[in-house]
């Protein structure tokens, strides 16, 4: 990896993604077909790792990123135009739209995806997945897809407490720490700039990512090589798919969701 | 924090063998995060500022303030954090893997054995090349994102001369100093967290692939946390840059 040429990252992005393509089908597949009914025990403890392992970080994140960027500069730049009331516009469309799927994503490929790696690259390592395979039960089933089904089940969960301690983290930077607006006037702009929608396209934004995030997760653990040094460089490797295709899947998705059509109670 | 002193300590201690270390390590860096960091930036920009902003902005009928609100968004917060994710994600991991393989081999205790001190012949150089890489880097970022916020002018059938006017009119120095220091302390922390976890790797297979996500977990939180104390004392400390012109 210490020689690498100027177009190692996107070449190798464009190189493995017919096999990650691949891959993600045939996941997807057993999902769909209902093989993984078969592990459903597996898939309910994944579940439960999930929200044990990942639930506090992500919405750690969440809150933190509801502070700083949407509740210091919502404040900031609404006192900036004059319109110091008008911090809740800010802090819904910042929080609900675009910030809180990115710290989803965010935090989602770090924890989760990079940690996804590591284990099942270990698995591969560790010769356990051949082991499976020996005795009969599809790997590709019991490991991957019943993550896959998993997370399905536990993140848009998730992800709406996520998108509440956004709410909660904006609410105390703008009303309480920086008082720019009375907690009444903040709540009426707040809860008038959001609707049902939005929510419910904000979380299909955020499962985009965790789809993706699990299925790169799972295909760079699934086909580590090369020893303790491969799962390493197999993780970072995640990483640096899952970072721009989470930045892609945001754009996409405010492009198809909102794109040019603000669906704001004023103006029209 | 003790392996951040450490390294602070024999960065300046003479002597000073870490030079071609420093460049490759460097490139390195350099070699790697340049295309994700263009393509995350220039779609984030595109998405969360310009088109959402830009709606905002199209029903007070004000679309040319786009530009100066690309200020706030792209070179405040946006892009040094856009490069801090990149530079953690992309960086921090293969620093992280590769000094964790190392660890793993046993290459950091031969080092000792010989006499080289792994803080200074390993961390202080990427140490610096992570501060100075992130901080330029930050620059490229803020260029990709005005690309973006462009390209989503673009989207809304405007003219772009006012989107350069308001942006120049309103973009000062302090926030383009505040931007490229604030990502020089990312960096900062982003390659001692990835040094530290790499370097105390341990547990076989499992171990470096733990040791990365340990360490891209700790970077994330720790950067949105200093973004949140740093954004908070300049917007405080520097009234005149909030005020639109």
């Amino acid at each position: 990896m210490m020689g690498a040429s100027w177009l190692e990252v996107p070449r190798d992005l464009l190189h493995s993604l017919g096999d990650i393509a691949k891959f993600c089908w045939r996941v997807l597949v057993e999902v769909l077909e209902g093989r993984t009914i078969k592990f459903f025990g597996e898939t309910l403890r994944q579940a439960g790792i999930l929200i044990i392992g990942s639930g506090l970080v992500i919405w750690g994140l969440a809150f933190i990123l509801g502070l700083s960027i949407c509740g210091v500069e919502a404040a900031y730049f609404n006192r900036s135009i004059g319109a110091p009331a008008y911090a809740g516009w800010f802090g819904a469309w910042c929080d609900l739209r675009e910030a809180m799927p990115y710290a989803f994503g965010y935090m989602m490929s770090a924890k989760v995806g990079t940690g996804l790696v590591a284990e099942i690259g270990a698995m591969r390592i560790n010769e356990e997945i051949d082991a499976l395979d020996v005795m009969g039960i599809s790997s590709l089933t019991f490991l991957c897809s019943t993550r896959l089904l998993a997370a399905w089940v536990v993140l848009p969960f998730m992800y709406v407490i996520a998108v509440g301690v956004g709410f909660f983290a904006t609410y105390l930077a703008i009303v309480q720490q920086i008082g720019e607006v009375s907690a009444g006037g903040y709540s009426l702009i707040f809860w008038m700039f959001q609707n049902p929608p939005d929510l419910f396209f904000s979380t299909i934004k955020g499962m985009a990512m965790a789809t993706v995030i699990v299925l790169v997760g799972c295909y760079y653990g699934y086909t580590a090589s090369g020893g303790p040094v491969g799962v390493g460089t197999a993780t970072a490797k995640s990483m640096v798919l899952n970072t721009v295709l989470v930045h892609i899947l945001g754009m996409l998705g405010t492009q198809i969701f909102w794109g040019t059509n603000p669906r704001a109670p004023i103006g029209g | 924090m003790i392996l951040t002193g450490k390294t602070l300590l024999s960065a300046i201690r003479p002597p000073h063998p870490y030079g071609t270390e420093f460049v490759q390590q460097f490139m390195f860096v350099l070699r790697l995060c340049w295309f994700p960091l263009l393509v995350s930036t220039v779609a984030i920009c595109y998405g969360a500022p310009g088109l959402q902003a830009g709606n905002a902005l199209v029903i007070f009928g004000a679309l040319d303030r786009l530009g100066g609100f690309f200020v706030l968004a792209s070179i405040r917060e946006i892009g040094p954090n856009v490069t801090a994710i990149v530079v953690a994600g992309v960086g921090g991991t293969a620093i992280t893997a590769d000094l964790g393989a190392r660890k793993i081999r046993e290459e950091l205790d031969a080092l000792q054995v010989l006499g080289v001190d792994p803080v200074k012949n390993l961390v202080v150089p990427r140490f610096l090349a992570l501060m100075i890489i992130t901080g330029l880097f930050n620059i490229f970022a803020v260029m990709f994102g005005l690309f973006g916020g462009m390209l989503a002018t673009i989207t809304f059938d405007a003219p772009l001369g006012p989107f350069f006017a308001t942006l120049l009119s309103n973009a000062s120095t302090t926030d383009l100093w505040g931007s490229v220091l604030k990502t020089t302390l990312f960096g900062a922390i982003i390659a001692i967290v990835s040094c530290y976890k790499g370097m105390t790797a341990s547990g076989g297979a499992e171990g470096v692939g733990r040791a990365v996500n340990q360490g891209v977990v700790i970077e994330f939180l720790a950067i949105f946390s200093f973004n949140y104390v740093f954004t908070q004392t300049l917007l405080a400390t520097h009234p005149e840059i909030s005020v639109i012109k």
